[in-house]
């Protein structure tokens, strides 16, 4: 036996003793149902049907293990019964993107095997499965290899015609899931969003697998049009894992808006060139639970906000990811959306008076005795424009509305393949310094957003997305202050030490 | 004299004092996961460089051996190469150093926070008073008189969790719901012995019925999330949720028979 063979029987044998050792831990779904009776009744349901108290209130709803659907495994496409590591691997580490935490800080590792096995008895599933996905040789990602997947993605429209050409999943078509429930395309330029993790290797699985339940297809099943070879999938894999925006990544470090100071005019749309030298700074947004109507089934995860200003102005620019382009009246946004559909919308909130100290007003909307003004920017109608709107507020309560014209407040916006982006404008100062924020640079000032989905169960008024108080800050010009500071200083040092060499060293002639 | 070769006096003081320091980083930081804040750290260096410093230049003999080396970098004519050397780098540490403390950051204020603030005698809820001191959980009682009972209340809690608590604090309870990382200040883990291990049902109560705008000044800055509950939840429904809380995590509540 050559060496080469002896190392590739050896790896055969660890791989066979690493399968084995996932099997050795059988669970036993006796025990898996007391921790599941304690632990997951609450979203899945004591009958395991995902109708525990929390199912109306999540978005994707929780998993019916009845139906037998697997969204991530590892099987072959024809076989529906995941793996013990595939089930195992989800309890483990959580589903990003969902309400399914990671339970490995909770629970041992032989709970998790025990509800592996409680978990798969609701679908009956009893044997593993017969058939692998068959993963080829892996190819390693490279400009070439994104380049071919770029183009098999693309191809006939084969992934184009739900993920959208940029990949954001922006709605050409109403998807639903096996049990009628609406679904959407995965925005692949968020793989932080992926439920199964976004390293190549695992796209490929969910190419290869299809996600059960939903309409994403297997594309290794030989009788699809769409069929793709293993290195066919490999590509696409490299080319999915390439799409990734990490702009529109939160830094939970980074919670200060700094808009750079400009000469000359600001930009006054969403596309002028110079907004691409500015720094994003990204925030997630959660939905509106403090007041009014509640909200739990929001789409709009993240902002990402970039500003300006020159002397007389200030500039925002807020970017998010929005599948549908709600336009109330408009036919094609009404076949998309679920009905009633509204106008998209996004707010940016504001202190009128920048606090001194560290008190904020309520994020809610301000309070009695800190106010706030609320820039509205809503899409507009079939029959009606965009518009802006100012409002002043001391709470949900007392919301007055003002003439955002009046003090020189703009929007402008541009949707674009699943992307809106709006431009607002104010003057630094306005003429109601009891009514109106007046911008200072330099200074540190309260900020928050909020967001709306038209086509998601029509999202409006209270019904929507948010951030609590984050930060806006003018970055002043540094100037050459410090540089002269600092050249002065190291001058004093340098003759310091001149001096004392000097009179050291005279000191023998002394 | 029959001195022994051995490390120079300045090496051996440098050498301390950064062996003080890494230890100080190896066992907060490394071994306790408890991160010693920088100024603290500060602080302490200070006192460790002066102790040392002190025990150095202890006898004439110790002091002249320190600066020894130093007088002869600026005096002895061989040492001219390096004393250049030194010259150049020192007023260019000093001058980066300035412009790096110039230059102005630009980052997020400090926010403190008082996670406990001292509640008041009494607040107002539900359109009545209520006696913080003499507050108690109406179901607690049931946990000895009647378990089957008491987990009925505690499982009807876990309910009312689930559907409105758990998008922050967490399935697990560990103040890592789906939507807590888009709080800021992030939602308490009752999981950790520090929360609700350490208070009474009643303060529990307060906190959730007046929520974030019920804070006593003193809490200020005033940015916590926690909604009002007392406009969504009824006085039954908290008091069933602080069961759950406790039941779940496997802690008591504080109480004035326990003390």
């Amino acid at each position: 036996m050559s060496s080469v063979n002896k190392i590739a029987l050896l790896a055969f044998c660890t791989a066979l003793f690493m399968a084995g050792s996932a099997a050795a831990k059988p669970g036993t779904a006796a025990k898996g149902k007391e921790i599941y009776d304690k632990r997951c009744t609450w979203c899945h349901g004591a009958e395991g049907d995902g109708g525990g108290a929390a199912k109306d209130r999540l978005n994707p709803p929780p998993r019916d293990f009845t139906s037998g659907n697997y969204k991530i495994r590892s099987s072959d496409f024809a076989d529906p019964t995941p793996n013990d590591d595939d089930v195992f691997r989800m309890i483990r580490d959580g589903m990003p993107g969902t309400a399914m935490p990671g339970w490995s800080d909770l629970l041992a590792e032989q709970d998790m095997w025990d509800l592996v096995a409680y978990v798969k008895s609701f679908a009956k599933y009893e044997k593993p499965p017969a058939k692998q996905v068959e993963y080829g040789t892996q190819i390693a990602s490279s400009a070439e290899s994104i380049e071919k997947g770029k183009k098999l993605f693309e191809d006939g429209d084969r992934c184009v015609e739900c993920h959208g050409k940029t990949g954001k999943g922006s709605a050409s078509k109403r998807l639903k899931g096996d049990a009628g429930e609406r679904t959407w395309p995965r925005n692949l330029t968020k793989p932080w969003t992926f439920r199964g993790s976004n390293d190549p290797k695992d796209i490929y699985t969910r190419i290869s697998t299809g996600i059960a339940g939903t309409e994403m297809p297997s594309f290794a099943d030989p009788k699809s049009k769409k069929k793709l070879t293993d290195e066919e999938r490999w590509h696409v894999a490299n080319y999915v894992a390439s799409l990734a925006k990490t702009d529109k990544k939160v830094n939970a470090e980074n919670t200060v808006i700094k808009a750079d100071m400009v000469e000359g005019e600001l930009p006054n749309t969403p596309e002028d060139e110079r907004w691409e030298k500015t720094t994003p700074t990204t925030f997630y947004t959660v939905p509106q639970i403090i007041g009014g109507e509640r909200y739990f089934t929001p789409s709009n995860d993240t902002i990402t906000v970039r500003a300006m200003y020159n002397n007389k102005m200030v500039a925002m620019l807020l970017e998010w990811d929005d599948r549908t382009k709600s336009i109330p009246g408009d036919d094609n946004a009404e076949k998309l959306a679920d009905a009633p559909i509204a106008e998209d919308g996004v707010a940016v909130q504001l202190p009128v008076v920048i606090p001194h100290e560290m008190k904020k007003p309520y994020f809610g909307m301000g309070d009695a005795a800190n106010p706030v003004n609320i820039w509205h920017w809503k899409s507009g109608t079939k029959d009606a424009a965009e518009t802006i709107n100012l409002l002043s507020s001391k709470g949900f309560k007392e919301i007055e509305k003002r003439d955002a014209a009046g003090v020189g407040l703009k929007a402008k916006a541009i949707y674009s393949d699943g992307t809106w982006k709006v431009i607002m404008t104010r003057p630094l100062t306005t003429s109601a310094a009891d009514k109106d924020i007046q911008f200072v640079e330099g200074k540190f000032i309260p900020v928050a957003f909020a967001a709306w989905d038209g086509s998601n169960n029509g999202e409006k008024g209270s019904k929507h997305t948010m951030t609590t108080w984050y930060w806006l800050l003018l970055k002043p010009a540094t100037g050459s202050k410090p540089l002269i500071t600092a050249l002065a200083i190291a001058g004093l040092f340098l003759g310091g030490l001149l001096w004392w060499a000097r009179s050291a060293t005279k000191k023998p002639a002394a | 004299m029959t001195q022994k070769r051995r490390i120079p006096r300045l090496l051996q003081l440098a050498l301390i004092v950064i062996g003080v320091y890494f230890s100080f980083v190896l066992v907060f930081d490394v071994a306790l996961h408890q991160l010693i804040p920088k100024s603290l750290l500060t602080m302490y260096m200070l006192f460790v460089v002066a102790g040392v410093m002190m025990v150095f230049t202890f006898t004439e003999e110790g002091a002249q051996e320190l600066v020894g080396p130093i007088k002869a970098l600026v005096e002895d004519p061989s040492k001219k190469m390096v004393r250049n050397i030194v010259f150049v780098i020192v007023p260019l540490l000093a001058g980066y150093y300035t412009y790096t403390k110039m230059v102005p950051s630009f980052e997020a204020p400090m926010e403190l926070r008082t996670i406990h603030p001292a509640p008041p005698g009494k607040f107002k809820a539900f359109g009545k008073s209520f006696n913080l001191t003499t507050l108690e959980n109406p179901y607690r009682k049931f946990q000895k008189e009647d378990p089957a009972k008491f987990a009925e209340l505690v499982k009807a809690g876990g309910n009312v969790y689930i559907q409105n608590c758990q998008y922050c604090h967490g399935d697990k309870l560990d103040g890592r719901g789906p939507y807590a990382s888009g709080l800021n200040p992030t939602p308490l883990n009752f999981q950790d012995v520090g929360t609700i291990a350490q208070l009474q049902e009643s303060f529990l109560f307060w906190r959730i019925a007046t929520g974030g705008p019920g804070l006593p000044a003193e809490a200020a800055p005033w940015i916590s999330s926690m909604p009002v509950w007392q406009n969504f939840l009824t006085e039954d429904e908290i008091w069933k949720v602080i069961l759950f809380l406790y039941d779940y995590t496997g802690r008591s509540p504080r109480s004035w028979a326990n003390e």
